[in-house]
This record gives structure tokens, C-alpha cells and sequence, in this order.
């Protein structure tokens, strides 16, 4: 108010502006990201997601990683695939020589108000490339951020004892909370009947 | 219902319904191979002297990837192949290949290569000569 | 888009200028700039001269033998970087992961919102929503050398666009589009770091 009263600027500019303000926020409003589209985060070159920073990549292993005092691979692994079973994961790599498990799971989020979507059980997420050249829907689109992925790895540390990782990927991003993870592996400790510690 | 011309659209509809109505019979020879296909196959098939097959497998594997496809599965036990790519730089027509490895003799191996064109069959055997030449750099010409 | 692009081109070929026509041009001219050029089939399979330079990108050698330590330290290295494996076949030391992610870009948003304005709201231009980025790996010992071991990696991605509206038309989603990643630096960045986890230093053919 004092900036007006100060610059005298005329009453009919400032309704001029005000209009042109409100007629250019309609538009915004318009011609902006639907609210799934909000959803995604936003980036100015969307190539970056392919690398991820050193202090994330840091972050992260610090969240997903525990030490287990067992040299058992083979139980150690067993423990996790029945973790993931408990959890509701259809499994879908178990390698006993990489010690690497990993497993799906669907959390309904989006699209529930169009009743079921049919398309979606036609698409084939395990093939890399999906051709869709004239048929385009909502099929898979509207459903990926439903996708929950979890991948486990085991890992020697030294003669004593493994490193389990388990990272999460949840709504078009890995999951960087810690609590999701620590209660992941409460769930895994039970399992074993043994403790777990953190990467020192 | 007097205008005769209505008549004639109701027949010609009619006619026009009935043919939308029969559905394409499958030929008796839908599943029995042709003399075509029995030329492509040779074409699609090459021997090579190797004697462990999962070394073959891995062949296969780099001789795609030089080609820039994209490898889908990979099947040890059952010697199976398939990648796919994007007919570079073109994005609309898409490549899809499967390849076999079997063991033919106790030291040769027996490659069988399908190619795909956008759902269709290549059919050119100069695209399976090239193939078959990549595999055979991949196999045996030393590296560096 | 390329398919609309192809309508547009054959629309405005045909003589049918309107107001659309014109900004159906304007639209997709950044497209057209890459124009499609049509791929002899029979060239697929030749190996070009990208061929070896993407192959000399994509290798490197380990002075190992042990397969399973390279694939087990590939697999962590790959999860470090937020992947999920799909698919790991040992027996040819096959390893495939993907990460799914937001593929929206505050660029295309931008220009989305300027092409609504100029086609006075008719023309709403769907954008890039979502992308599978994937990484293929595979393990390979070398033949003249037993105590070497080669590992290749190829990144790519496919990315698919939101819905949009040109003309009360519903544009439906899930255009696709893929682009294999070529950038060494990225190459770099994930040799060195698999460098650094089996403490062996990688280097080139």
C-alpha cells in the first residue's frame, strides 16, 4: 500500500495490473501440471536420475546397511526371502552365488476412482522396451508410482560377519527415510534370531 | 417401407453385415512349415566349432550388444537369446532378435538367429550373413 | 509426438492450411529438426563406427578371475546408485537393473504453458511423466587371457509422456521414448566406482 501511495501510481493501472495478474494465474493454472503430474518431482534435465550424488549415494548406504554377526549366507538369505514373503513381495530374483533377492509389490495410490483399469494387467513390465506405436492409455502410466520395488543384497564383510542392504524404491524414488528400513530389518532380525548393527 | 431405394440400403447393409460375419479359417498348413520358411531357416542357421556352450552364449551376448541391442533374457539352460533395439535413428520400427545355441556334436555348436522387424519376419538372408559375421569377430578374432 | 508430428507434416502436405497446421508446425518443429530418416533393414545388423567406440566406452578389464566377486560388486555398485535388479542369469554373467523415476522437466512445463497461451488454450501438450532407466551388465572372461575378466555395461532409458489435449481431442498418454545413454563420463563415473569396490583398477581395450 505505501509503495502505490508512494509511486501515485494511478487507481485504473493497478486494476489493469491486478487483472492481467489474475488472468495470467488462471492460465497458469491451466496450462500447468495436472495433480498426478504434480506428484513427480520436477527437474530441469531429467538425464540427472541416471547418476546419483556421492552425499545421497553416502546417505543412502548408511540408511539401507546392516552388519549381521553370521557367516551363513544360505539361512541369512533364506531369512530375507521370508521376510519378504511376510511383507507381501511377489519375488523375483533370488541368487544364491551374488546373494542378491529381489522382489515387487504393488500399493495402490492412484487411479482407484476409475474402478479397476484392465490394460494395466496386459502390460508386461518385465520387458525393457514397451511398445505401444498407436495404442496409448493410462494402462501402466497412471499405475507405476504404485510400484514398490525392494532389492536385498548380502554381502561378505570380513570372516566374521555380513553386510545386509536392502533399498527400496517407492513412488518414482528410492526411499531415503530410515525408518522404513529399520523397521525392515526388525522384521529381518526376528527371522534370524540374531542382532543387527549398524555400519560403523 | 415403400421406397424401394430404402429397400436397397437394407439389402445392401444386410450383404454388408454378412460378410463382417465369417471369420478368416485357419489354412490347414498354418502350423506345418513351407518351403520358405525351411530357406530361411537355413539361412538363420550357421555351425561353429566351439565346444562349451555357455561360451557360445557369451558370443552371442557381446556380438549383440555390438550391435547395440539391448539384451532382454538370457536363458543358460536353454541356450536362449533375445535383445531387442530401436531401429536407430529411427524410433518408430523396432528390431527384436531371439537366438538358440545348441550343442550339436559333443565340439560344434549349432546358432540359430530369428530376427524381427516391427512383428514380421526378416526374411533377407544378407541381414543374417551380417549377423552370423559379427558373431564370428565375437567368437574367435582375438581382441587388441 | 512423432506419430502426431508425422499427422501434422502429412496434414500440411495435403494443402490443409489453418491456423492448427501453422502452430502444428511451430510445435513440433524442434522434432523436425530430427528428421526420421527411414533404416534399410538390411543395414541393422553391420557394425558401424559408433559400433566400436560405444563398445570401447562401455568395457573395461579386470585382472581377476573371480566372476562372482565382479557381478556381486557390480550388483552393489548398481544399488548404491538407487537400481533395483530385474534379472541376474550367472551361468553368463548377465546382471539387469532398473530405477524408475519422475521424468518431469520444469523446461517442457514452461513450454507447455507458452503453447497453451499461443494456441489460446486449444492445445495442451502432453509432457515427459515417467522413466525406466535401465543397466545391462555382463561379465565375460577373455579368451586368450585366463586371468581377466571384461565387464561391459549399456545404459539406456524410456521415457513416456502425460496426457494432453489438442482441440477438445484428448492426446491419450503413454507416447514412448527411448534413447540409449552415450555420455562417457557417466561410463567413467560407474567403472571407477566398481574400480574402487573389487580394488582393482579397470582399465580400456
Amino acid at each position: 500500500m505505501s509503495i502505490v501511495s508512494t509511486l501515485r501510481i494511478p487507481a485504473t493501472t493497478i486494476k489493469g495490473i491486478s487483472l492481467a495478474l489474475g488472468l495470467n494465474l488462471t492460465l497458469l493454472l491451466h496450462g500447468c501440471p495436472m495433480p498426478y503430474e504434480w506428484r513427480h518431482e520436477g527437474q530441469w534435465n531429467s538425464q540427472d536420475q541416471i547418476w546419483l550424488s556421492e552425499q545421497s549415494q553416502v546417505k543412502l548406504r548408511a540408511a539401507q546397511s546392516r552388519v549381521f554377526d553370521t557367516t551363513d549366507r544360505r539361512r541369512t538369505l533364506e531369512g530375507i526371502v521370508a521376510t519378504l514373503q511376510d511383507l507381501g513381495f511377489i519375488i523375483e530374483v533370488v541368487d544364491e552365488d551374488l546373494g542378491l533377492i529381489s522382489g515387487k509389490k504393488f500399493v495402490p495410490l492412484e487411479g482407484r476412482n476409475f474402478g479397476t483399469d484392465h490394460s494395466y494387467h496386459l502390460y508386461n513390465d518385465q520387458r525393457l522396451l514397451i511398445f505401444t506405436k498407436a495404442y496409448r492409455s493410462w494402462g501402466p502410466f497412471l499405475h507405476r508410482s504404485d510400484l514398490v520395488r525392494l532389492t536385498v543384497s548380502v554381502r561378505q564383510r570380513n570372516e566374521t560377519q555380513l553386510v545386509v542392504r536392502a533399498s527400496a524404491q517407492f513412488y518414482l524414488r528410492a526411499i531415503e527415510d530410515p525408518v522404513p528400513y529399520q523397521q525392515f530389518f526388525r522384521a529381518l532380525e526376528q527371522a534370524l534370531f540374531l542382532e543387527a548393527q549398524r555400519v560403523p | 417401407m415403400t421406397d424401394p431405394r430404402r429397400w436397397g440400403v437394407v439389402v445392401i447393409a444386410g450383404v454388408l453385415a454378412l460378410h463382417g460375419c465369417t471369420t478368416p479359417q485357419p489354412k490347414p498348413d498354418l502350423l506345418a512349415p513351407t518351403e520358405a520358411q525351411m530357406k530361411i531357416r537355413s539361412m538363420q542357421t550357421r555351425e561353429f566349432d566351439v565346444k562349451d556352450r555357455s561360451e557360445a552364449m557369451r558370443a552371442v551376448i557381446a556380438a549383440l550388444q555390438d550391435l547395440g541391442f539391448i539384451i532382454e533374457r538370457a536363458n543358460e539352460p536353454l541356450g536362449l537369446v533375445t535383445a531387442e533395439r530401436f531401429a536407430e535413428p529411427n524410433y518408430f520400427d523396432v528390431l527384436g532378435i531371439t537366438v538358440t545355441v545348441r550343442q550339436e556334436t559333443p565340439d560344434r555348436m549349432m546358432i540359430r538367429a530369428n530376427a524381427i522387424y516391427n512383428n514380421l519376419p526378416i526374411e533377407d538372408p544378407k541381414v543374417y550373413q551380417n549377423f552370423f559375421a559379427t558373431l564370428q569377430r565375437s567368437l574367435f578374432i582375438t581382441k587388441e | 509426438m512423432r506419430i502426431i508430428t508425422r499427422s501434422f507434416e502429412r496434414k500440411c502436405r495435403q494443402g490443409v492450411k489453418s491456423v492448427g497446421c501453422t502452430v502444428g508446425s511451430l510445435l513440433f518443429a524442434m522434432q523436425l529438426v530430427g528428421c526420421v530418416t527411414q533404416t534399410d533393414p538390411a543395414e541393422l545388423l553391420l557394425l558401424t563406427p559408433e559400433s566400436a567406440q560405444n563398445r570401447a566406452m562401455q568395457i573395461r578389464l579386470f585382472e581377476t578371475e573371480n566372476q562372482v566377486e565382479l557381478l556381486s560388486a557390480s550388483a552393489a555398485v548398481l544399488q548404491d546408485l538407487g537400481f533395483q535388479i530385474e534379472e541376474s542369469v550367472l551361468e553368463v554373467g548377465f546382471l539387469r537393473a532398473t530405477k524408475e523415476r519422475s521424468a518431469r522437466e520444469y523446461g517442457q512445463d514452461i513450454g507447455r504453458f507458452f503453447m497453451f497461451i499461443l494456441s489460446l488454450g486449444k492445445y495442451y501438450m502432453p509432457v515427459d511423466l515417467h522413466q525406466k532407466i535401465a543397466a545391462t551388465l555382463v561379465v565375460r572372461p577373455i579368451k586368450e587371457s585366463q586371468t581377466r575378466r571384461e565387464v561391459r555395461i549399456m545404459f539406456y532409458r524410456v521415457v513416456w509422456k502425460g496426457e494432453g489435449h489438442s482441440d477438445n481431442q484428448t492426446i491419450p498418454p503413454g507416447e514412448q521414448k527411448m534413447e540409449m545413454i552415450r555420455d562417457p563420463v557417466l561410463y567413467q563415473q560407474f567403472f571407477a566406482k566398481l574400480s574402487k569396490a573389487v580394488f582393482l583398477e579397470g582399465f580400456t581395450i
